[in-house]
């Protein structure tokens, strides 16, 4: 059974995308505790690699593959988890890209980043109407809701979430990011947090989700 | 002694793609465009694309387009453009023969030239830029560089637009016309500064540029815009950008066939709905960093790109217009290092206008200062891509018969007659000794760029434009402003 768990480990850090769902499906056939496997297995699997990014070992597009290799992996164990019980993370987080904007790549890289240092996180895609946000706030109950506008001119929908969210979900932490997006903008439109690339955002919601 | 004349006029340039790859990278894209299709956004777009043909399904929004209609569109489009100035002398003419400079585009950051804090851009920071481009002799082009983030949120880009053609007499162009209401208020602005719509169609002295979505995206906003632009009249650059290795492959060639797709089919629409109107092919592929996950603006990557549209671009007819930037957060050193890798690729290789100069943080924070270094980084170029010929005055056989052996050059007529075309006369690069520097206080290059600056902000007055067109321009703006979304916001 260990052995199962690291070899999940293991194809996580060596980007197995297109092997792991079978070696998922292997593990729950050998009893293996679903739990036990997400957290001991591909939790521990996407750390490293996060680490090694961090330390400038590995480039983006490698943590990008674990992280997809993970996902791959948690399709087929997240399903096996007994109802009532939760596997542990760093924090929920909802993240999307703000209405009328398609732009993809960078909230995807901080959803990718969350991921790999221990976030759980729910991403609604792109061009998200910000009703959505709320409903989805209302849905997962998430710690954090994360948004991205990269355009001056849809970057004010960021603003007209906020309001409603907090009035809802009052412990619920908001970061907010983009290229036009700054510090002072997201001070004032009522976001707790703001970062200008991937790798702060995951120190910035580390220090807002405790 | 080559003609003067406004831009840079080229006599080098050095070439990347044989004519073979170039057909083979169209290929490419034809192929694309019929197999993998683009997804557009615009109900009116797939409407205008499946009545000529196309095969649009609705539920994915893709449409793949043949390959006789992209061939057809590229015959349609206006064969010369010129982008005229408010002043005729600073007339952008895309003749293939010269290379033009902008400044780069929308920052929503400024560094306060007084405080030097870093803060949210304002309109003062539109107004300043402005004066300092139209002053600049190697800039020939202005963009609105940052946003009037203290305006009203509903019209932060037309104030941006008015702060423009209000301090420069050069051709504006802007990109933040991504709706159709935002392509009618920046029309009819441009309108009323050219004194009207027949004097704007005559002399376009604005233009606007559009993004297209990596990979293989159209907004449906930005394409109904342009739409719009096109049907009155004003010039349109489409601009690819997907970053090799994220939102295009790797290899600087496969993101210029994603590109290449992009802005061939928004071409393609745009001719299909108004037939023969200008249009300026654009790219701007720089990689995404591995390691930061930046934009790797002014990378040799970015340059490569840049230097290959062009070639694209001039195997299709079409003037190019592409992009440099600078990922680096301080002026000086690492912005000087990328802008001059940026800007000298691209400029080799012909590139008929290149966006463009003054921002860091990859287009994102302007710094007053970098404005007037790039300035001197462009002067420099331009001297390294004029050519050098071999004639009867160039060859000098009199003078140095005149002179002999032994002897110096210096009293010579022909000398001085080639001084200031020859010679590139730094305004910044500091050559005196190192005793005269140090005793002048050691000023570093970005010492002297801000005295520059500090010059140019006292002393460089830009005619304003009629009181008349001031009041129009302003009435459009009043009547553009409508409440946010979720309520006012406190700006």
């Amino acid at each position: 059974m260990g052995d199962a768990v690291t070899r999940l480990k293991d194809a996580v850090m060596n980007y197995e995308m297109e092997s792991i769902a079978d070696l998922a499906k292997q593990a729950l056939k050998d009893g293996v505790d679903p739990l036990i496997a997400i957290e001991k297995g591909l939790a521990e699997g996407i750390k490293t690699v996060g680490e090694k990014f961090g330390k400038g070992e590995i480039f983006l597009p490698e943590l990008v593959m674990a992280a997809e290799a993970m996902k791959a992996g948690l399709a087929v164990l997240e399903p096996a988890v007994p109802k009532g019980k939760h596997r542990s993370s760093a924090g929920k987080v909802v993240i999307g890209t703000v209405q009328d904007d398609i732009h993809e790549i960078g909230k995807n890289l901080v959803s990718t980043m969350l991921t790999s240092n221990g976030f759980e996180v729910v991403d609604l895609g792109v061009n998200v109407p910000s009703n959505d946000f709320l409903k989805k706030a209302d849905e997962h109950s998430p710690h954090m809701v994360a948004m991205s506008a990269l355009m001056t001119t849809t970057m004010p929908r960021m603003a007209e979430i906020i309001a409603p969210l907090k009035k809802k979900h009052k412990t619920v932490k908001v970061l907010v990011g983009g290229a036009p997006v700054t510090d002072t903008y997201a001070k004032e439109i009522g976001a707790d947090g703001y970062s200008g690339d991937a790798s702060g955002a995951v120190d910035v919601a580390r220090k807002l989700v405790r | 002694m080559k003609p003067m004349s406004f831009g840079i006029l080229r006599g080098v340039r050095f070439q990347i793609l044989s004519e073979g790859d170039l057909d083979r990278i169209h290929w490419a894209t034809l192929h694309v465009l019929e197999k993998v299709g683009v997804q557009v956004d615009s109900v009116s777009c797939r409407k205008l694309l499946k009545d000529n043909g196309c095969e649009v399904d609705e539920k994915t929004k893709i449409a793949k387009i043949p390959s006789h209609l992209v061939n057809e569109a590229l015959v349609k489009k206006k064969s010369s453009i010129t982008l005229a100035g408010r002043n005729p002398k600073y007339d952008m003419k895309l003749d293939m023969k010269h290379s033009h400079m902008t400044a780069n585009g929308n920052g929503a950051v400024a560094v306060d030239f007084e405080t030097g804090v870093r803060r949210p851009s304002m309109k003062k920071d539109v107004v300043n830029s402005s004066r300092i481009i139209d002053y600049l002799q190697n800039i020939h082009c202005h963009w609105p560089m940052v946003s009037s983030t203290d305006q009203h949120p509903s019209v932060v880009h037309l104030h941006d637009f008015d702060a423009s053609l209000n301090n420069t007499e050069k051709h504006v162009m802007y990109e933040t016309g991504v709706t159709i209401s935002d392509a009618k208020y920046l029309t009819e602005m441009g309108y009323i500064a050219a004194g009207g719509e027949k004097e704007y169609r005559r002399r376009p002295s604005s233009s606007c540029l559009q993004c297209t979505y990596a990979p293989l995206q159209h907004d449906a906003g930005v394409m109904d815009a342009s739409l719009e632009f096109a049907k009155s009249g004003v010039p349109l650059v489409f601009f690819g950008m997907p970053q090799p290795g994220a939102t295009g492959p790797s290899t600087l060639v496969g993101s210029l066939v994603v590109g290449n797709a992009e802005v061939l089919s928004a071409i393609t629409m745009v001719q299909l709905s108004t037939p023969g109107s200008a249009v300026i092919y654009g790219m701007g592929n720089a990689p995404l960093d591995m390691r930061t996950t930046i934009r790797a603006g002014g990378s040799p990557e970015h340059a490569l790109s840049s230097a290959m549209a062009t070639e694209l671009a001039h195997h299709y007819g079409l003037p190019s217009c592409v992009g440099v930037s600078a990922t680096a957060k301080t002026p000086g050193d690492q912005a000087v290092l990328e802008y001059y890798t940026g800007c000298v690729g691209p400029l080799l290789a012909g590139a008929d206008l290149m966006c463009g100069v003054g921002l860091l943080e990859d287009s994102s924070c302007l710094y007053y200062e970098q404005i007037v270094i790039d300035d001197e980084i462009v002067g420099a170029i331009a001297r390294l891509i004029r050519g050098e010929w071999a004639d009867d005055d160039t060859l000098a056989l009199d003078v140095i018969e005149k002179v002999g052996v032994g002897k110096n050059f210096l009293a010579q007529k022909h000398t001085m007659q080639h001084l200031r075309t020859d010679h590139f006369m730094p305004n910044l690069i500091d050559r005196r000794s190192f005793d005269a520097w140090s005793q002048a206080g050691s000023p570093t290059l970005r010492d002297k760029a801000r005295e520059k600056v500090k010059w140019i902000l006292q002393n460089h007055k830009v005619p304003p434009l009629d009181a008349d067109r001031q009041k129009q321009l302003n009435a459009v703006i009043e009547r553009a402003k409508k409440p946010m979304w979720g309520g006012e916001t406190k700006r």
